[in-house]
């Protein structure tokens, strides 16, 4: 089985955002819901549309054109969804994470992780 | 009411935008309208990097090594056939190098811009002619304004037809990949590809390739440098080349 390769983090941002939108997942939808992500950066459609392109060469998504709607101006959508390499590329890099936020978490104390956690807690309301 | 982009506007940026990104790209800036202000903004944003994007996916560094070293080639070798004085003069091989670089440019900006979905045998033939177009429009651009940077005409000329011929061979020997599916199979298609290069038959056949199209360009070279029959031992040598390839293919 392929192994893939390591995320960066807007990568990981985009497949996220695939991930949640699951059969609504396009350009403008996934620009919004990556612009949620990243909190206070600004993101602009084009590097998501450089992601994009970039792991779909990476075999991480599969994309389609959908059929054309009258909102858009008559043009179709280029749909995406998470391929099998995509979704254990994402795991992999939760997983990274978790073991980071726990060694950090041991290093620096409980209470630092605790304050953090609270932080996060009404950042996302 | 009228709530979307200006046609001129949409024009543009179709115009911009590469044909395999054209449909979602200017569906998704129509969806983000609010005014023309943001339209445009988001435009500037995006279409530069939806064209650098497409660039990365569709050059080949191999390939574009082996177009730059024929292109250059094609222009020194014009230039050792004039007499070679250019040779001596100040800034003599970058001068050379101009030509060789606009012509590198027309390649680039054709299979960036080729549509997917169209293709001919004439398209091969496309990219070659686009730069030998932009070579000769960058001289002719110098010779009116810096006489000093640009290159005696009949360099530019020959060295031109030399690089229609040599990039021409060399892109139906590396055929674009502009012709890559785009759509639900894609990524399997595009691993298929990856995994197919990195062993096997078809990467032995694409260095033999690669070796041939270098020994051609070589022979070419040389014959234009020293006006000569190439010697028979490369000729030889290169066809032995070819012979192994083919019989790789033909067993892979």
């Amino acid at each position: 089985m392929a192994k893939p390769d390591s995320l960066g983090q807007f990568e990981q941002l985009v497949l996220t955002a695939i991930l949640t939108l699951r059969e609504d997942a396009y350009g403008v939808t996934i620009h919004s819901k990556v612009q949620e992500l990243a909190r206070s950066k600004t993101v602009s459609l084009g590097a998501v549309y450089v992601t994009l392109d970039r792991l779909e060469h990476k075999g991480l998504v599969a994309s389609w054109l959908s059929d054309p709607t009258p909102e858009r101006g008559g043009r179709a959508k280029r749909c995406y969804r998470l391929e099998a390499l995509g979704e254990r590329a994402l795991q992999e890099s939760a997983v990274t994470a978790k073991r980071i936020w726990d060694v950090i978490a041991e290093v620096w104390g409980k209470e630092w992780a605790k304050e953090w956690g609270k932080r996060w807690g009404k950042e996302a309301g | 009411m009228h709530s979307g982009p200006s046609k001129t506007a949409e024009a543009i940026v179709a115009v911009l935008v590469p044909p395999a990104r054209r449909e979602e790209v200017l569906g998704d800036l129509q969806e983000r309208y609010t005014s023309p202000r943001q339209y445009t903004l988001d435009a500037l944003h995006t279409v530069p990097l939806v064209i650098i994007s497409r660039m990365c996916r569709t050059a080949d560094p191999q390939i574009l090594l082996i177009q730059a070293f024929a292109l250059y080639v094609s222009f020194l070798g014009a230039a050792w056939l004039r007499g070679g004085a250019v040779l001596s003069e100040p800034w003599g091989l970058l001068r050379l190098a101009i030509p060789a670089a606009m012509a590198m440019l027309g390649l680039i900006l054709d299979d960036t811009y080729a549509n997917p979905g169209r293709r001919s045998a004439l398209s091969l033939a496309r990219g070659p002619l686009l730069g030998l177009v932009l070579a000769l429009a960058s001289q002719e651009m110098f010779w009116i304004s810096d006489p000093d940077l640009a290159i005696p005409r009949w360099i530019a000329f020959y060295g031109c037809a030399m690089s229609l011929l040599l990039s021409s061979a060399v892109r139906m020997l590396f055929p674009p990949v502009t012709g890559q599916l785009l759509g639900a199979n894609a990524p399997a298609l595009g691993l298929k590809q990856t995994g197919a290069s990195r062993g096997g038959p078809q990467a032995i056949i694409r260095v033999l390739k690669g070796i041939s199209a270098i020994l051609a360009v070589a022979i070419v070279g040389t014959w234009m440098a020293e006006r000569s029959v190439p010697p028979k031992a490369w000729i030889a040598v290169l066809l032995l080349v070819l012979l192994i390839a083919y019989q790789v293919s033909k067993r892979g």
